[in-house]
């Protein structure tokens, strides 16, 4: 695991040499609501992140900015040192680059392997994809639920296969960063206990960014943690430590109660 | 309370059926292949009388399929504008835009299309002219039937293709299109069929009464089947010009309920 | 973000969108200005005079007017009742199979071509009229009124019939849990939920009727002369449709009658639009 030496006391920004992904004062609104307010966060290049907090806070919003499917935000956003408001090849590379798996799977209507490969480039989906099909299965731990059946029709599995198939299709375009928005929030505890295994084993080689309100989940996960209220960063620290010794009152009292009164 | 409910709603259940029974059996006597092959029997005096409907018809498709070439590419921008570019404010004025195009009657473009296509732009009493003034009389329908068929297509995955890293075109031609084609397709047919039943918007600006078989082009006027009807119903003393035109109407029905019928029918197959 | 990169899409997109704003705004302004050149000539009050000589440079359009009110007013006195009884009966009464039926054979009268209600109103209705009533050729407002009543028909039905069906239907097991009896259920339950559908299916009826041209046309008369005396529904009369689709072939590109058709045009346009706006102002919320 990559360690990261986080200030946990005095600032949530955090400035590491090897940072990948920085958010510097992120600001968003939504017709005229305040959604996120100078969000400010790192991730490193490798390691899972979780980042905790009530509903509502603005996780699933701080995602879908990463992601550029909000794109009126403020402040600064970089991915290696490149600002993602200007990425070179378009919003649409970008998010080939950053995988984004939500909450509630949407599968389109097509086989299991067609939709694995659906993000390809048509001519590479022309070619042959078997192996790339099989990997993809193997990493997001479907693959032998599914082998047998990989030109049925994808609705038929269950939610948790799905969401599992949504994280192998995401794969299949070998993103380098990983969002996840609440990605076992509806699954049953095995289709859970298959994705947290293979999120750890991905996090070796790539940044994972987790939305989860299910801290039972997040202390599994360790990495990062940052815990997130009425859309600002309240603290943010090494999983095992914030959690059982958490600084601010908002944090204690969300850990007790899992409720949270940021005003 | 039943009963007299009942006695009201017998006519309004009953007139349908009597409608179009009493069309067809009007058109009885001169609904044969001669309608359509054309015969030697002319009415001496009225010309067109006695001769096939078939540049009618044709006339007919001609303005129907021109208006919806122009309208669909537009309609389909409308739409894609509604749904990725405008803002939610954008889309209350635009929806409003489009109720209060629709709300317009249809003769009052015909109006407008006489002064600006006819006389400001000289195209005539042209084929051109009725296709543009029958494509803007769709064009709210058309766009109102996107725009709710590009809605109903979930969230979820319109975001999924995105996060892919898809292109707006790619997540229109690889989810929207399969998902909502019989949606779009429902749609098309009833703004054809609408398209198929104006009368008064082409009466003065596109069509002509006869002699013309196929248009040589789009400058040149047309006969359509609607104002085929309009003029022969008018001429009270000749009884095979009336028989045509009830023949004309018959086949007017005919088509139109082809399409209308085929949108109803594909809207309760969605459904299901 | 999109003028800096603009893909093929956006500017497809962009061109429909400002080909569809110019046109019609194009269309628009002609209309306006030329009613606007019509009304600066005569004058605001031209709306109550009652008399229509275009040769003699006279446009009154009171006729019109009242011949346009005549015909609707007919035409929803019929069309409400029956219609209303109609999606009562559809959809509270027969079975569901029957009620495909009505709703089919509803949908395929809305699908008659106006022009096709004219032949049959001046071939069927007008004989009928002229030996029932003794008129003189049967064309009147009552006949304009009763083929406009079969046209806005279908809207009515429809739109009443979706209202009806969509009560909840706990709200109607509530109202026999109460021991409400049919009637009742139908009164204080049914019909008052159901309004605001209803009522703007009726909204877009008016909208709907003001705005036919052929079948009005064909049967009205064309006689712009005001009803004598005023609530006289079975002499041949005058509607702003029926007067625009009539003269509009004759009138003159550019002379003062043109305009007076724009202006025409241009009232019918305004009060469509308002009846169109009130029924989905008042449409419920879906």
């Amino acid at each position: 695991m990559m360690q990261t030496n986080i200030d946990v006391k005095n600032t949530p920004k955090i400035h590491v040499q090897k940072d990948f992904l920085v958010v510097e004062q992120l600001s968003l609104q939504l017709e005229n609501n305040p959604i996120l307010n100078n969000i400010s966060f790192s991730l490193p290049i490798t390691g899972i992140t979780t980042l905790i907090g009530p509903s509502g806070a603005g996780k699933s919003s701080l995602l879908r900015c990463l992601n550029m499917l909000y794109s009126t935000w403020g402040g600064e956003i970089t991915i290696d040192k490149t600002s993602i408001k200007q990425w070179q090849a378009g919003e649409d590379n970008l998010r080939k680059f950053i995988g984004l798996i939500a909450q509630k799977p949407a599968i389109f209507p097509a086989s299991i392997a067609e939709n694995v490969t659906f993000g390809l480039p048509r001519k590479q989906r022309k070619q042959d994809t078997t192996t790339l099909i099989h990997d993809c299965l193997i990493q997001a731990a479907l693959w032998d639920e599914v082998k047998d059946r990989l030109n049925q029709p994808a609705v038929s599995l269950s939610i948790g296969q799905q969401q599992r198939l949504c994280l192998a299709r995401a794969l299949a375009l070998q993103p380098s960063i990983l969002l996840l928005d609440e990605p076992t929030a509806s699954l049953d505890p095995r289709s859970k206990q298959l994705i947290e295994i293979s999120l750890r084993r991905l996090a070796k080689n790539m940044p994972i960014l987790c939305v989860t309100h299910d801290l039972e989940q997040a202390k599994r996960l360790q990495g990062q943690l940052i815990f997130m209220c009425d859309g600002k960063i309240i603290e943010t620290g090494e999983s095992q430590e914030l959690l059982q010794n958490p600084q601010k009152l908002e944090t204690r009292e969300f850990l007790r109660w899992e409720v949270c009164d940021c005003d | 309370m039943k009963i007299i409910l009942i006695m009201f709603a017998i006519p309004a259940i009953l007139l349908p059926a009597a409608c179009v029974l009493y069309i067809f059996y009007q058109a009885m006597p001169a609904l044969n292949l001669s309608l359509i092959f054309g015969s030697d029997i002319s009415v001496v005096g009225v010309n067109s009388i006695g001769q096939s409907i078939l540049p009618q018809i044709t006339g007919s498709l001609l303005l129907m399929a021109l208006a919806c070439f122009i309208a669909l590419p537009i309609a389909f921008s409308i739409a894609l504008f509604h749904a990725f570019w405008a803002s939610q404010n954008h889309k209350k004025l635009l929806m409003t835009l489009l109720q209060m195009l629709q709300g317009i009657p249809p003769i009052v473009y015909g109006l407008c299309g006489l002064i600006v296509f006819v006389h400001t732009l000289q195209w005539g009493i042209s084929l051109l002219t009725g296709s543009v003034i029958l494509a803007i009389i769709i064009l709210p329908l058309l766009s109102n039937s996107l725009i709710h068929a590009f809605a109903r297509i979930p969230r979820e995955q319109t975001d999924a293709a995105l996060s892919l890293g898809l292109s707006k075109l790619n997540v229109i031609i690889r989810i929207w299109l399969p998902a909502s084609w019989s949606n779009i397709l429902t749609g098309l047919l009833l703004s054809m069929a609408r398209a198929l039943s104006e009368t008064a918007p082409i009466l003065f600006t596109a069509t002509v009464f006869s002699g013309i078989t196929w248009p040589d082009s789009i400058f040149s006027p047309v006969t359509s089947l609607q104002t085929h009807i309009f003029y022969l119903a008018q001429e009270g003393s000749n009884i095979q010009a009336i028989h045509t035109a009830w023949a004309s109407a018959a086949t007017l029905l005919l088509l139109v309920l082809c399409f209308s019928l085929m949108a109803g029918y594909l809207r309760r197959y969605d459904t299901t | 973000m999109l003028m800096l990169r603009p893909s093929m899409l956006a500017s497809f997109v962009w061109l429909g969108c400002l080909t569809a704003a110019f046109s019609i705004a194009v269309l628009l302004w002609f209309l306006w200005d030329n009613a606007w050149l019509f009304f600066q000539q005569f004058g605001i009050q031209t709306l109550w005079l009652d008399e229509w000589y275009p040769y003699e440079n006279l446009y009154g359009f009171l006729p019109a007017i009242t011949g346009t009110a005549w015909a609707l007013l007919i035409a929803l006195l019929i069309a409400i009742p029956c219609g209303l009884a109609a999606a009562i009966v559809s959809s509270e009464i027969v079975s569901s199979t029957w009620q495909a039926w009505i709703r089919l054979s509803m949908e395929v009268l809305a699908g008659i071509p106006s022009v096709v209600y004219g032949l049959i109103g001046l071939w069927l209705l007008l004989p009928l009229l002229q030996s029932q009533l003794n008129l003189l050729t049967g064309h009147s407002l009552l006949a304009a009124g009763l083929i406009l009543s079969l046209m806005i028909l279908p809207t009515i039905m429809l739109m009443a019939q979706d209202a009806l069906q969509g009560v909840a239907p706990e709200q109607r097991e509530a109202a026999k849990l109460l021991g409400l009896n049919w009637n009742q259920q139908l009164l204080r339950i049914l019909l008052p939920q159901a309004w605001p559908g209803i009522r703007s299916g009726i909204l877009l009826a008016v909208g709907r009727g003001l705005g036919e041209t052929m079948a009005v046309m064909l049967v009205v008369g064309s006689l712009d002369r005001m009803p004598q005396p005023f609530y006289n529904i079975l002499e041949p009369a005058q509607t702003l449709t029926s007067r625009i689709g009539r003269e509009m072939g004759e009138a003159a590109f550019g002379s003062l009658h043109f305009s007076a058709l724009m202006a025409c045009g241009l009232i019918l346009a305004i009060v469509a639009v308002f009846f169109s706006f009130s029924a989905q102002k008042m449409r419920p919320s879906t």
